[in-house]
């Protein structure tokens, strides 16, 4: 679940909302919140407390995501100053993991939030917090922030696992420089998935919902993506040096139209080419998927089952596939050569709060 | 913020017609003249800086000089600053014009620390003493001459007289004027001027550039308008309006007619809320950077309120 405002496809202001509904009416899924922007709280030490309270309420099933968040959301649905938003998202991190971590009360003198007294309760049910994802859109400072973190640096692209590719390498880049290992459950990556018996089935169920989210949903006026500020220096400048090697390739090559974003009017086929949508039949999806995690090194995928204007109907088709015959053609991936040491430690199951056990009161 | 102000770069612009001389100043108390030797002066040396008893570590201010006569202060607007504009030169047929960078608007760096008002009108007030333009009049524009009437509430000896072209620092919802982050850069640009070539570096496609220098010019566009945007982002209400009667200085308002940013109805909001106030005629042809699309016109206004005679 994640947090978008004054958006219409991403209809989740709170996703700490969504989240306690989903403590209380599954058993064993991890919830991941990806997650609470935290410049956006104030005082920060809220998501703090409403995250150990999801942690409590699922038994020890949350994994905690700090976005920057959009520029949308940020600078212009929720009015933060572009040229502080990120020293405020950091001092408001460096909170939360205090309030999470502190044996006794402390006191917090930020430049944005002064507390004279740190005391949160309760504390998360996960020791010593939940597992730490941090959502990114492929600038160098996450991944030197992820790896230095130890955290898990999750590319929350839209467009697919061919365009991803050149994020994902500088982000194993930077922790190789480090001499971290490159354990792929240290990496997330999002992949938009259509799944039905035949891939004919497949291309006909998914072509309407594809088309409708990235060539309606994903509308965005330009000027709102970028206000002056959101971009640190070292990013603008990589953009700029992008852009003026661009213009110099420009003369030799007759570029492709690969960019990210440049998806308006794109035909269905197009989307699938590109890597946009995995489509296909539970095999296939399958082998497109096991390829997704290995070429970029990621352990943990988020899979969409639902987007555009799916319905109901279509979406529970869609997941029901994915979960019984998808999923564990590539759950065993990786796990042979790497621990994931960032998952869920929940509480034991029974002990947990269960949908389908009658709890009798002693 | 340590002291921002404690060195400043002064570029002299001679007035018969010659080139440009920089001059280093730090500290303050008695004037201590300082002549390098053979290897030249890229900026204080540590003996200047010893010599500099109060010298506290802030940053570098650039701050471009020209003309002689009565002191007359300029502040830059939104565009920020690279050298002398068409107005500066102008007065300066008939003043000493002193017209510092602000920090992070091109010539002076960015200086991250100064995140809220307070801080803006503390860095002005250390960098008009630095510049040596504190009691004098002053032009100014958009956020500067929001940053000077700030100031004025708080230290009304900050200038003799203002002329503010354009002031941000209001708000009226009926009447909010065109958002500057949400539209295009090239609109952007034309929402500052009508003549976009007056921006200097802000705007326009460099010609003549090699890489590196391109990539220069595109960071430094991006920071000042970082720099730009904090100061009035979401929207310009700082509180001024509640301030504003605190200004004693004369102000005159200026407009260009054609501002879309801050609609020339701001004027007569001002001189409401000023407790003297001249409202200018709004300038025919001028965008928001009215000094920059008029530049004859707006000097002509500065000599009536700041006669070279005075």
């Amino acid at each position: 679940v994640n947090e978008h405002h004054s958006n219409a496809y991403g209809l989740m202001p709170s996703p700490n909302l969504m989240a306690s509904a989903l403590a209380r009416s599954t058993d064993d899924a991890a919830i991941v919140v990806m997650g609470n922007s935290l410049a956006l709280y104030n005082p920060p030490i809220r998501v703090a407390e409403e995250m150990a309270m999801i942690d409590g309420l699922s038994g020890g099933r949350l994994v905690a995501g700090f976005p920057v968040g959009t520029p949308m959301d940020t600078c212009f649905a929720y009015g933060m100053n572009p040229a502080t938003l990120r020293e405020r998202y950091h001092e408001a991190h460096d909170l939360v993991m205090q309030a999470w971590t502190a044996d006794e009360p402390f006191a917090f003198n930020g430049t944005y939030t002064k507390l004279r007294y740190v005391n949160p309760w309760p504390r998360p049910m996960q020791d010593p917090h939940p597992p730490i994802w941090i959502p990114g859109g492929g600038s160098v400072e996450t991944w030197e922030w992820c790896a230095e973190m130890d955290y898990v640096y999750s590319y929350l692209s839209y467009f697919g696992y061919k365009a991803g590719q050149a994020t994902m390498k500088g982000f194993w880049d930077r922790m190789a420089a480090l001499g971290r290992e490159p354990n792929p459950f240290q990496a997330g990556f999002i992949q938009f998935v259509g799944v039905a018996d035949t891939e004919a089935e497949a291309r006909r169920l998914y072509r309407e919902p594809a088309e409708y989210f990235f060539n309606r949903c994903l509308h965005l006026y330009p000027p709102f993506a970028d206000p002056p500020g959101y971009r640190t220096e070292a990013t603008v400048r990589a953009g700029v040096e992008g852009m003026v090697k661009q213009a110099a390739d420009r003369a030799k090559a007759a570029s492709g139209s690969s960019k990210p974003g440049a998806s308006a009017g794109l035909s269905f086929d197009e989307m699938v080419d590109r890597g946009y949508v995995v489509i296909g039949t539970p095999t296939t999806v399958a082998e497109q998927l096991t390829e997704v995690a290995t070429s970029l090194n990621v352990g943990n995928l988020m899979l969409l089952c639902q987007f555009g204007n799916m319905d109901r109907d279509l979406a529970m088709f869609n997941t029901d596939l994915v979960a019984r015959k998808v999923l564990p053609e590539i759950r065993g991936l990786f796990t042979d050569e790497w621990e994931h040491r960032w998952w869920i430690k929940p509480m034991a199951a029974d002990q947990r709060r269960s949908t389908t056990r009658t709890e009798v009161a002693r | 913020m340590t002291d921002p102000t404690s060195v400043v770069e002064r570029r002299v612009v001679a007035t018969s017609g010659g080139g440009t001389v920089t001059v280093f100043e730090l500290g303050s108390g008695p004037i201590l003249g300082v002549l390098h030797g053979t290897a030249g002066l890229d900026g204080p040396t540590a003996a200047m800086e010893d010599l500099a008893a109060d010298h506290s570590g802030g940053g570098t201010v650039t701050v471009f000089e020209l003309g002689s006569g009565p002191i007359l202060g300029v502040l830059h607007g939104t565009a920020g600053l690279d050298g002398p504009t068409a107005a500066m030169e102008d007065l300066a047929a008939d003043h000493r014009v002193i017209a510092p960078c602000l920090p992070g608007f091109g010539s002076t760096p960015d200086e991250p620390s100064l995140r809220s008002i307070h801080d803006w009108v503390v860095a002005l007030s250390e960098i008009s003493d630095a510049a040596g333009i504190t009691g004098a009049p002053w032009l100014a524009s958009s956020i500067s001459a929001m940053l000077a009437l700030e100031l004025a509430a708080i230290r009304p000896e900050a200038f003799a007289s203002l002329v503010a072209v354009g002031p941000t620092g209001l708000w009226d919802a009926d009447d909010p004027g065109t958002d500057l982050y949400a539209v295009s850069l090239g609109e952007q640009a034309s929402l500052l001027a009508q003549n976009t070539s007056t921006l200097g570096v802000l705007a326009g496609d460099p010609d003549g550039l090699d890489g590196d220098e391109l990539i220069e010019v595109g960071v430094s566009r991006y920071i000042r308008r970082r720099t730009a945007a904090s100061l009035v982002w979401p929207l310009p209400d700082h509180g001024l309006a509640g301030r504003l009667h605190r200004v004693s200085a004369p102000v005159t308002l200026v407009w260009g007619a054609d501002d879309r940013l801050v609609p020339p109805s701001y004027g007569e909001r001002f001189a409401g809320l000023l407790p003297e106030a001249t409202l200018a005629a709004p300038i025919a042809g001028a965008a928001h950077l009215a000094e920059l699309d008029a530049p004859a016109e707006v000097a002509a206004i500065v000599r009536l309120r700041a006669p070279a005679g005075a």
